[in-house]
């Protein structure tokens, strides 16, 4: 377990090129969208939603939790938006909601940690924090590429 | 009422967990925040201090994406041909 866990946290990044490709892919495909002159708002809820689903390919898809979570939940959205045409969904509760009354202060951090962590909510500890640790390189590896598509942009 | 209890009890499958294992990814955890990293060798920062800003700083990088994907609507939405030229340059990089 303690070899995995290291394997775990030493991830190298050819994931980040993986990303871009992604991510620029669904740019240029989201741009050439009829649908796309329509509101900012609209335009970048949609930005937002590539952006996390090609982290989420990027990283291998379902070989982790948290990947694997973000792309199921985004598909469940996107079949209750075909089926009833909106978007709202009766928010799952959570594993951590099951009626677990903690005294401790680090228990409690750690169920607050399961609400920012997709899949987070039924993770046991020691996963919840290997997949903890994955997902923050990830998403700062996500906000770093968008952060250099949108200087790229802006100064040409 | 119905007999079922729902209130499993799960507590002793995660004492196999060491809280030796538990601590070493609480550090590793920790070089990964900005608002903790440098922080380390002057004095030991509790667990739940980590986990805190783990979450705090999770919550922070959401709002960064949100933030850039308000950015890229924007730019995306003026751009011409010459800049979605640029995107297309840099898929192929």
């Amino acid at each position: 377990m303690a070899s995995s866990t290291i394997q775990t946290l030493t991830t190298t990044f050819p994931i980040k090129e993986i990303f871009a490709l992604h991510f620029l892919h669904s740019l240029s495909k989201l741009r050439r969208q009829k649908s796309f002159t329509g509101k900012t708002s609209e335009r970048a809820r949609k930005i937002k939603i590539a952006a996390y689903i090609s982290m989420a390919r990027a990283t291998g898809g379902t070989s982790r939790r948290w990947s694997r979570a973000i792309l199921w939940r985004l598909h469940r959205r996107a079949k209750a938006r075909k089926i009833l045409g909106y978007t709202k969904l009766k928010k799952r509760s959570s594993g951590a909601d099951v009626g677990r009354i903690r005294r401790r202060r680090k228990d409690a951090e750690e169920d607050r940690l399961r609400t920012v962590v997709p899949g987070g909510g039924d993770m046991e500890t020691l996963r919840l924090m290997m997949e903890t640790a994955h997902y923050i390189k990830c998403l700062t590896m996500q906000v770093n590429v968008m952060q250099s598509i949108v200087d790229a942009l802006s100064s040409a | 009422m119905s007999g079922r209890r729902s209130r499993s009890r799960q507590s002793s499958g995660t004492s196999r967990i060491s809280e030796d294992q538990i601590n070493d990814l609480i550090i590793k955890l920790q070089q990964l925040l900005p608002e903790l990293r440098d922080s380390r060798r002057s004095d030991k920062v509790s667990a739940a201090r980590v986990l805190q800003e783990t979450c705090n700083y999770i919550r922070n990088l959401h709002r960064e994406v949100d933030d850039l994907s308000e950015r890229l609507s924007e730019l995306l939405a003026n751009t011409d041909t010459a800049q979605a030229a640029l995107i297309r340059s840099l898929l192929t990089q």
